[in-house]
């Protein structure tokens, strides 16, 4: 859900970049140690921000015939945790404001809050719930990825709602934005819960090493989930 | 589609300009499209962006007019929020049996709003078709901008083409066995898709890896750059025609539509 370039007029944009700035700043903190202490982390991360990117190009097929894309954040948010996936996120953004005209320059800040914060945040938050609750994994990322995407659209429905408050007051404008994103966005949000679930599944079937090596999942686990699906 | 666009910023006829000056046109008229009063100065950043990217750049006009079409589903969806929810003035439509009325300060802002994402998308086309991103990387780098997020970003860009070819083969392959053929399918194939995706870009990620230690890769890409003086003449007029636009968007801002 990218605002579009000129669509925040002037104290909302700057102040959503004051608003994400701190976690870019504690993101690049957290990615100069990591990098310093696993130099094998830059390339790793590098190739996650493009596959977020690829994955946001494609379109993912919808019940209603409209265009959407999958955002990915929720993905990155579980991977690595919110304040990196907010660089990735920063980065992702940058590249689809120059290459695909989605978002822009002015509103990067707004959208860097709404996909590469909140999102990632509400979707490793749902993660380490629910692996300490000993929840169904597939079961965990399903709810993660797609209360992810949901979160993310009700924070851009949130931003316009306060830039743009009309006359119906920043309720009424905030449930006029929702109801009219949500035709897209409810849907979208369950099938990207569906194909994030499903990349999970494949990546425990055939590379279970990545999770080992994030801390993401216990070798045990992973042998039961293994076996389950056998 | 993506590598076009990045094809046209390696061989426009504005390519040989001094990236910073570009850069610098581009957001400037971005910062006086979001900050003006009034329509009409958006729409002159509109109209002579457009012009540029098309006389000055050559860039073909089917091509850019498609450019124009992406980000129409937004401001469409957007905009008619607004229409609604503003309500001031004098009241230009109603819908009957519903509660909506189009009224003369919800048209106005509407308009307004629609001036000023023409003008900043055209001004970010001019970015985006006349500066290859090798060439922001190294302004980044001049702005001081840490290394290690520029590493990143640069490691990142290198692999976003690697990856579309893939998941495009993948796609194309996919869509030749019915893969996308219902919805359950659909779902099915692209999950499919993105999983195998995924596996294959971490395993290029590691083969980078390794290559990059075997050419002794000490946690800094050393990339050389090149500078092209900004001529006096183009820096003039770059900041002789801002100024212009500055000065439209003072001295309309009072206009309204209504």
């Amino acid at each position: 859900m990218h605002i579009m370039e000129g669509f925040l007029p002037s104290p909302w944009w700057e102040i959503w970049f004051l608003v994400s700035l701190p976690f870019i700043v504690i993101g690049l903190y957290q990615l100069n140690k990591l990098v310093q202490e696993k130099r094998e982390a830059l390339p790793l991360l590098a190739v996650a921000g493009a596959f977020v990117f690829v994955l946001s190009s494609l379109k993912l097929p919808s019940f209603n015939g409209s265009c959407s894309h999958p955002t990915g954040t929720g993905l990155g948010g579980v991977l690595f945790g919110p304040c990196i996936a907010a660089v990735l996120g920063l980065i992702v953004l940058i590249f689809q404001a120059v290459f695909l005209a989605h978002g822009g320059l002015t509103t990067l800040g707004a959208n860097v809050f709404s996909m590469g914060i909140a999102g990632p945040a509400v979707a490793y938050l749902i993660y380490k719930a629910g692996t300490r609750a000993g929840a169904n994994t597939y079961a965990t990322v399903f709810c993660a990825a797609a209360l992810a995407d949901l979160f993310t659209y009700v924070v851009t429905s949130i931003q316009l709602a306060l830039a743009f408050p009309g006359t119906a007051g920043f309720l009424g404008a905030f449930s006029a934005f929702a109801a009219i994103f949500a035709v897209t966005q409810v849907p979208l949000a369950i099938v990207e819960g569906a194909v994030i679930m499903l990349v999970f599944k494949y990546i425990v079937q055939l590379k279970p090493e990545i999770l080992t090596r994030l801390d993401l999942l216990s070798e045990s686990t992973i042998q039961k989930l293994r076996e389950a699906a056998a | 589609m993506y590598e076009v666009l990045e094809d046209f910023a390696q061989q426009n006829d504005l390519r040989e300009t001094s990236p910073g000056l570009k850069l610098f046109i581009g957001v400037s008229s971005i910062l006086l499209c979001v900050s003006s009063p009034g329509p009409v100065a958006p729409l002159l950043v509109a109209a002579t962006m457009s012009a540029a990217v098309l006389a000055l750049a050559k860039i073909p006009a089917r091509f850019y007019a498609r450019l124009l079409l992406i980000p129409v589903s937004f401001a469409v969806m957007s905009i008619a929020v607004v229409l609604f929810v503003t309500g001031s003035g004098a009241v230009l439509l109603e819908i009957p049996g519903l509660p909506l009325a189009i009224t003369a300060g919800g048209a106005n802002l509407a308009l307004l709003l629609l001036a000023r994402v023409f003008g900043g998308m055209c001004s970010l086309y001019f970015i985006a078709l006349t500066t290859p991103m090798t060439e922001i990387f190294d302004i980044l780098r001049k702005l001081r901008v840490p290394a290690v997020f520029i590493d990143l970003s640069m490691l990142t860009y290198r692999f976003i083409f690697i990856l579309i070819e893939e998941a495009g083969q993948i796609y194309r392959s996919q869509v030749m066995r019915l893969g996308y053929g219902r919805f359950r399918e659909s779902v099915r194939s692209f999950g499919m898709l993105a999983g195998a995706l995924f596996i294959r870009t971490w395993e290029s990620g590691e083969s980078l890896m390794l290559a990059m230690d075997a050419r002794c890769y000490d946690g800094r890409l050393g990339i050389p750059s090149d500078s092209r003086p900004v001529s006096a003449l183009a820096l003039a007029a770059a900041l002789l025609y801002l100024s212009a636009v500055f000065g439209v968007s003072l001295s309309t801002g009072g206009l309204v539509l209504v």
